[in-house]
């Protein structure tokens, strides 16, 4: 239970109420002028597996090969099909898209500037390509193909870029990203952060530096309040401000944006006066238990704080005050605490939890003109096994929370727990726990398995149904949730996990609409096999009679995952169908090789397989019949 | 997270106890050291051994599954020459296994979800194949723990599986998903046979001469732990498996609803919630086993209730004393262990009309961790694999390995308790003093039940003290017949025998408490009358024991140590002996109010010197508590002024003031010990 509320304290400094902008891209007029590499297009694709820098036949498919090999070939080899594009795209409108030369390649920045900011945005970037977010113009967070990275550095993509000063004290040298979520080129990829601009005094000198509250990627967080002294390399101006505008670097290569929203943010204007306590002891079942009886503690304070009861236990506790609001807006309250609180504004209750034994955050949003505003809160507490808590945050659409809280009524570790990682070491690393697909605990696997490989690449396989249900790379699992006090037998992926779809993807369809089986049916598990040379399970398992083996070998650059399936004693009277993929669109790169949109990854299979694309009510699905044998890349 | 509450149990009023006062204040206390050692496997840096499961191999290695998914094959688990033990990590992964059981060269282990069985194939003492030999549904539900393998003579696999909660109704167990609360038998072809239901949390399973046995935990429905015997198609009593009798394959045909319109399940909302089930108190007629299973013939009673808070408050696996010589003088009975408190009970079975039932005592205890697991390992020696995450345990450390070590000594112990039509028979590991033994006040007990209801455990009910008629002691001093005018079937009868002492060495009994479950009263002849003795200590050998009401001015100096008695008393001036002395003033003897901790229960928790479930008596001395303030704590206790403890004590309220005061006079005449 802990670790969820900590989540939930987290959440309440990660995200911002949306009170966001967020770009047209139905033309340039958010940005100045530019030489003509950028421009709005309709859709974009980029395959993943030619670099933006070659202009050679296409690689084979299963394996790559090193660039100079490349070269070799092209000069020896017969003429060949046109090479395909690294990047296609067509006209329309919501896509930013940077297609630069040697001479036309100028950066884009935004007509608007900007202090603090929460932005998240999309960016699909080619093989091969670089680009960069620069905040207020002038600190950089890298854009680049970083697909497969194991120790990403400052340069690779999230990183926050390094300047190139040499003069002691103006050295900065970047700061690389915590991990590395990146996705495989020709994927969407999401990035949300938020940027806090420097701050000066009236004289101009700098107060506090620019900072990175976090940044994500990928839903992966990778920069964890991250301060910035300096601005990184190549800024629109070797100086810093309190606003500037955006900029985005556009002479490196091509890289596409969309979705991109921001809300500028700057801090509360509101304050409490005139704080009264009075501190009840008692086991009380309602706030009616203790008002109108004889206090133990009363005083004023400046901050509302409970541990004035000095109590751990049975106590009641009323604040009184003032709350100052200086400029009209709609106001978000946090009330915080632990066993039971009412908070009510003038006069309106607008939090009403009457429970001893509670641990909550509620939040209660009001429209305040500016004024002076009479508040009171009422806590009390009959759980021994919870510490006193209580706190009261506050925020506007466009302000970063204020607290109105003392330090120790509230302290920020309150429920964390050391946590308990496991990783693969020289060999791989097996682990079975229930995994909540997508994070929904509604949609628990219930008979999952998760394997680490030393290369670096994850993945877990739903025994109950015989299908690879998610992958990511770099560390491995938090079983915290299962090894924890009594633990909830579950595990939670560590990284950007990249799930798949929920279904028994073997199957006997009489015809090509029949659905996939959504629970095993006819499915036994049969369990695995440790391979000797490399650690690794064999699955099998028994759908209708045949014996079906299925092995899932990452590749050594931990990049993808290769999905081989042998069917022991294929049965020639069932129609059998494996399904690949699921998404809202599925679209085909090229022949083999396809996009699950939405999910964005890739899977790619020998052009031999009569691989299919079928509506299935709401989504498409990839399928492909397979009668004794099948193999797929599974990328992302 | 949820505090496990060990519940004491009511008790009778005994405003003036008649105790024993053999003139022998020096009377020695066994320890059960002396005669059942327990050493400490030193587990290598960085292994996290939370026992799940243990199992001796053909070598006389040791496998071990834990809670985190490994399987340890430990060699040398015994210390031998004084050598650590090796540890060999042989499987991983498994999903929170708790039950490993050896059989023709694989290991079969219960995982959460699935029967598994590990197999080496290649020689390098590593598993390679992790075949499924059955997979089960289970919701995902954190309690849906699954128990096992234990091997039935025909080949198959007993495992049991815990109900899920309610995700309003928390304290209510369910079935989300078939076979859970469900004991199910798999067979290596990969099919399953639900076996029997009722189970709860059947965290512990054994086998008795062929037949399965399992233990539960106090809980919804379950009044408290207890051995039950699971013939095929039986209803031990928790409703939530009945959810599957339905099924064409189910073994248990009555219903949920045929149940719930025996004994209501009590689901009622209040504001549109649903509030949890509380016990009523001096409820009317409040439902018990027996009387439901005249109306459910597949509800079975537990062969032998492990009285909550007493014997244990999370009852684990069941072994059977093998039938060498060589782990003291009790073959074939059983030990059950205890998660909570750490400790192990002795289970003796017998067979009447029938049915088995039987005794229970307190075996051994103070073991570094909660007891999960045991198995005998090279040399007889018990292994008992130990964990507490989460769960909480006397014993302080999170987790570990441990033996049982026969010293060669015999305890003066009942060997067994047995049923007769007319009272009982307790047999004794060596003969008694006579004398004593035909004093009827050397024994005293009481007799109680728990209630059947959806209420989380129940308080024992219907309590009555015990009339002993008359006792025959056998020639040979090994047994004694007690002849009882209030024999109540279907009862715990808890009988003491604080008043024996063996007939050579005048030793106490190391463990003077026997809680038989009288299921069924055997027919057959009774004693003559004639035959028994019916003498009761006269007055030379009997004194009452009164607390004189302290009073501020009298000051007493401390007992003389060689023998003045404890009610001497001479006014002192000397004012830096007037703490020691207040502390001492009327401090009764061991001997005096040993009776009160046994019927009290304290010494389920507290021993005088160790730490076991709770802090020592003398620990409690040092905080330098009034006997009022100790006489306050025993009514409210205040867990946190011991943080250090797992298990927080529960109030009781029942203690006699007047025990009270007493037990609290002799903690504090322990301080300066």
């Amino acid at each position: 239970m802990r670790i969820i509320f900590s989540v939930i304290l987290l959440s309440l400094w990660g995200t911002q109420m949306t009170a966001q902008t967020r770009l047209s891209l139905q033309n340039m007029d958010d940005f100045r002028d530019q030489a003509g590499n950028w421009q709005i297009v309709g859709t974009v694709s980029m395959n993943p597996n030619v670099d933006i820098h070659s202009k050679p036949a296409p690689p084979p498919l299963i394996e790559e090969k090193k660039k100079k090999k490349k070269k070799k070939q092209n000069v020896q080899a017969p003429p060949t099909p046109p090479a395909p594009k690294a990047v296609r795209f067509q006209q329309g409108t919501g896509i930013l898209l940077n297609m630069n030369t040697e001479e036309i390649k100028d950066h884009l920045i935004t007509s608007w500037e900007h202090g603090d900011i929460e932005l998240s945005l999309e960016v699909m970037i080619p093989r091969g390509s670089n680009s960069g977010i620069y905040l207020q113009g002038r600190y950089e967070v890298q854009l680049l193909d970083s697909w497969g990275v194991k120790n990403p550095k400052f340069s690779d993509i999230g990183g926050i870029y390094r300047n190139w000063e040499e003069t002691p004290g103006n050295i900065f040298r970047g700061k690389a990203p915590a991990s590395n979520p990146a996705k495989a080129p020709g994927l969407w990829q999401k990035i949300h952060l938020l940027f806090r601009a420097p701050t000066f005094d009236e004289a101009g000198n700098k107060i506090t530096n620019a900072k990175f509250d976090f940044v994500d990627l990928n839903g992966v967080r990778i920069h964890n309040n991250v301060e910035v002294p300096l601005p990184t390399g190549g800024p629109i101006e070797n100086n810093e401000v309190a606003m500037g505008p955006l900029m985005i670097q556009g002479d490196h290569g091509p890289v596409a944006f969309k979705n991109v929203e921001y809300t500028l943010l700057s801090n509360l204007d509101a304050s409490v006066s005139d704080l009264t306590y009075k501190a009840y002891k008692g086991s009380f079942g309602s706030i009616e238990d203790f008002l109108s009886s004889e206090p133990t503690y009363q005083g004023s304070s400046d901050k509302i704080n409970c541990l004035v009861t000095y109590e751990e236990n049975n106590y009641g506790l009323t604040y009184k005050g003032k709350l100052h609001i200086k400029e009209t807006n709609t106001y978000e309250f946090t009330f915080a605490y632990t066993g039971g609180g009412v908070f009510s504004l003038d006069g309106e209750r607008l939090v009403d939890y009457q429970s001893g034994d509670a641990y909550r955050f509620d939040k209660a949003t009001k429209t305040l003109e500016a004024g002076v505003y009479p508040f009171t809160i009422h806590n009390f507490k009959t759980a021994g096994w919870r510490p006193p808590r209580l706190g009261l945050y506050l925020k506007t659409k466009n302000t970063h929370a204020s607290q109105f809280h003392a330090y120790e009524s509230f302290p920020r570790n309150a429920d964390m727990v050391s946590p308990i990682y496991v990783d693969a070491g020289a060999s791989p690393k097996l682990l079975r726990a229930f995994l909540d697909f997508e994070g929904d605990r509604n949609r628990r696997i219930t008979h999952n398995i998760g394997v680490a490989s030393p290369s670096g690449i994850n993945y877990a396989f739903d025994l109950g149904r015989g299908n690879l249900v998610c992958g990511w790379r770099g560390r491995f699992v938090d079983a915290t949730p299962m090894w924890f006090e009594r633990g909830d037998g579950s595990f939670r992926p560590r990284g950007a996990v990249q799930f798949t779809f929920l279904n028994q993807p073997l199957a006997h369809l009489s015809n090509e609409n029949e659905p996939f089986p959504t629970r095993a049916i006819d499915y036994t598990p049969g369990g695995y096999q440790i391979s000797e040379t490399d650690g690794l399970p064999t699955f099998m398992y028994t759908y209708k009679g045949v014996a079906v083996s299925s092995a899932i070998q990452p590749d050594g650059d931990g990049k993808y995952l290769t999905h081989s399936l042998k069917i022991e004693n294929p049965d020639s009277t069932l129609s059998l169908y494996y399904k690949l993929a699921e998404g809202e669109d599925i679209q085909q790169v090229e022949k083999g090789l396809y996009r699950i949109v939405g999910k964005e990854y890739f899977i790619e299979l020998d052009k031999k397989y009569a691989a299919v694309i079928r509506e299935q009510g709401e989504v498409q699905e990839l399928m492909v019949p397979i009668s004794s044998e099948l193999t797929y890349k599974f990328m992302w | 997270m949820k505090r496990i509450y060990f519940q004491l149990i009511g008790l009778s009023l005994l405003l003036s106890i008649p105790v024993l006062s053999l003139g022998q204040e020096s009377d020695p206390t066994p320890t059960e050291e002396q005669y059942y050692r327990i050493s400490t496997v030193p587990i290598p840096e960085g292994i996290n051994l939370e026992v799940g499961g243990v199992t001796s191999l053909p070598d006389g290695s040791l496998a071990v599954c834990v809670r985190r998914g490994d399987v340890w094959i430990i060699e040398n688990p015994t210390l031998q020459d004084g050598r650590n033990a090796e540890f060999k990590l042989f499987a991983s992964g498994l999903h929170e296994p708790l039950g490993i059981l050896y059989k023709e060269g694989s290991l079969y282990i219960s995982q959460r979800g699935e029967l598994t069985k590990l197999t080496d194939t290649n020689g390098d003492r590593i598993a390679d194949k992790y075949e499924t030999v059955y997979a089960w549904p289970i919701s995902g539900h954190y309690h849906e723990y699954s128990f096992g393998p234990k091997l039935a003579p025909d080949g198959g696999l007993f495992v049991s599986g815990n109900v899920a909660f309610g995700d309003e109704e928390w304290w209510r167990g369910e079935s989300r998903v078939p076979w859970r609360g469900w004991i199910t038998k798999i067979y290596e072809d990969g099919t399953l046979e639900p076996w029997a239901t009722g189970m709860r949390s059947p965290a512990g399973m054994g086998m008795v001469d062929g037949e399965l046995f399992y233990t539960d935990n106090q809980g919804d429905w379950v009044g408290s732990g207890g051995v039950w015997h699971v013939k095929k198609g039986v209803f031990t009593g928790h409703p939530a498996g009945l959810t599957w009798t339905g099924e064409e394959n189910s073994p248990v045909q009555v219903s949920t609803e045929e149940l719930y319109e025996r004994v209501g399940p009590r689901k009622k909302k209040v504001n549109g919630r649903y509030v949890k089930p509380e016990n009523v108190l001096n409820e009317d007629q409040p439902d018990f086993l027996y009387q439901v299973k005249k109306d459910i013939p597949e509800l079975v009673l537990p062969a032998v209730w492990l009285p909550h808070g007493v014997l244990g408050i999370s009852n684990s696996e069941i072994v059977v004393i093998k039938d060498e010589n060589t782990f003291g003088p009790f073959q074939d009975q059983l030990l059950v262990g205890d998660q909570g408190q750490s400790k192990i009970m002795r289970v003796v079975l017998e067979k009447v009309n029938g049915e088995y039932q039987g005794v229970a005592f307190d075996f051994i205890g103070g073991f570094q961790s909660g007891v999960m697991r045991m198995d005998w390992g090279m040399g007889n020696n018990l292994f008992v694999g130990e964990t507490n995450r989460g769960w909480g345990s006397a014993g302080t450390t999170n987790a570990g390995l441990q033996f049982v070590s026969w010293t060669g000594q015999t305890p003066f112990e009942m060997h067994t308790v047995s049923a007769k039509p007319d009272g009982f028979e307790i047999t004794f590991t060596k003969p008694v003093d006579k004398k004593l033994a035909e004093d009827l006040d050397s024994y005293s007990g009481r007799s109680y039940i728990y209630k059947y209801h959806p209420v989380y455990g129940s308080p024992p009910v219907n309590m009555e003290d015990i009339i002993f008629k008359g006792v025959k002691v056998a020639e040979d001093g090994m047994s004694v017949r007690l002849v009882v005018e209030n024999m109540r079937q279907y009862h715990l009868h808890e009988i003491y025998v604080l008043g024996l002492r063996s007939a050579e060495a005048k030793e106490r009994l190391l463990h003077p408490a026997a809680y038989y479950t009288l299921n069924n009263i055997p027919k057959g002849k009774k004693l003559e009358l004639s035959s028994l003795s019916t003498k009761r200590a006269g007055a030379g050998l009997k004194k009452k024991v009164e607390v004189a009401k302290p009073t501020k001015k009298e000051v007493v100096k401390p007992a003389d140590k060689k023998g003045s008695q404890a009610s001497t008393s001479k006014k002192v001036t000397d004012s830096t002996k007037k703490e020691v002395a207040m502390a001492e003033r009327e401090a009764p003897t061991y001997a005096e109010i040993e009776g009160m901790l046994v019927r009290n229960a304290c010494t389920a928790c507290h021993k005088q010197n160790k730490r076991v479930v709770g802090p020592s008596f003398q620990a409690i001395s040092k905080r330098k508590y009034s006997n009022e303030r100790i006489v306050e704590l025993i009514y409210r206790p205040e867990p946190q002024n011991w943080p250090e403890y797992a298990v927080p004590m529960a109030a009781m309220p029942q203690v006699p003031r007047k025990d009270a005061l007493m037990i609290a006079a002799w903690i504090n005449s322990l301080r300066y010990q």
